[in-house]
């Protein structure tokens, strides 16, 4: 019985591509905006939701978790942690923290393949 | 490992953006340990199982409560401290990671997301959105809040 290998999965999940991706997304609806409480909630979801969307577009056999925390930039501490049991083979994160004047924002992305 | 700095550095603009963590591992010898393994695996025929569901469905709520039990037992009495916190979370994440595995539930992967947010009266917003399967992937959220933080798991179980 052959085992079929499926040649784009053989490196694994394309964090530079991803990263790009979410940087553009993160600027498109960020850049320039200063933190604005009745918008927040828009933003947070459409960066969100733009990302994923660029993402399936890239047309990988991949499931895709979106997370994004946006926060108003001032003195506080902040941390977060992720841990993972996956395929590391196959399955890869990304993260992108981006920021303005007025606002932090971190994007973490999470690709788990589809094994078919 | 160079390129890859310069690449970083000519993205820096007004708007600073940052790449804190990236997949592949930057030592590329780590990336091929695995896939010596997969093709070793590959050369041993397994027969196919034909199983396209998971044995046991993902039970969301009884996760819940246990990763509301570690949070709370973990956080008890605990106060906001920059060095400290940043060790909590990792050791956190892995604990959290080890009870849901615990569990028992074969062939789903697991994605644990620990934050830890100081209490300064700015604020802030989460969002997560997901492309998967909705029969059998699921999520959980946990929270434990304190006068001078919040703390905040996310568990998310894909098949």
């Amino acid at each position: 019985m052959e085992v079929y290998h499926r040649p784009c999965d053989e490196v694994g999940f394309n964090a530079e591509e991803a990263h790009n991706v979410v940087k553009e997304c993160v600027d498109a609806v960020l850049g320039g905006e200063d933190y604005n409480q009745n918008n927040i909630n828009q933003w947070t979801a459409s960066i969100v939701e733009q990302s994923l969307a660029h993402l399936v577009k890239m047309g990988k056999a991949y499931k895709y978790i979106v997370t994004c925390a946006v926060a108003q930039r001032s003195a506080y501490g902040f941390h977060t942690a992720s841990s993972c049991f996956w395929d590391t083979t196959s399955d890869g994160t990304c993260t992108v923290r981006w920021e303005n004047r007025t606002m932090n924002c971190i994007v973490n992305i999470f690709a788990i393949a589809i094994v078919l | 490992m160079s390129i890859y700095a310069q690449i970083l550095r000519e993205r820096l603009r007004e708007s600073f953006h940052d790449v804190q963590y990236v997949e592949p591992p930057f030592d590329d010898s780590i990336a091929d340990i695995g896939k010596e393994w997969k093709s070793a695996l590959a050369k041993l025929k397994f027969a196919n199982s034909y199983r396209m569901e998971p044995l046991k469905k993902f039970q969301a709520h009884s996760v819940e409560t246990k990763i509301q039990q570690i949070l709370k037992e973990s956080l008890k009495d605990v106060k906001y401290d920059d060095k400290a916190f940043s060790h909590l979370s990792l050791d956190l994440a892995d604990r959290v990671l080890a009870a849901v595995k615990e569990f028992g539930y074969h062939r789903y992967k697991f994605i644990i997301k620990v934050l830890f947010i100081q209490k300064t009266g700015q604020a802030i917003n989460i969002a997560s959105r997901w492309i998967w399967d909705v029969a059998w992937d699921s999520w959980v959220q946990a929270q434990h809040e304190t006068e001078s933080y919040l703390a905040l798991v996310l568990v998310f179980a894909l098949y």
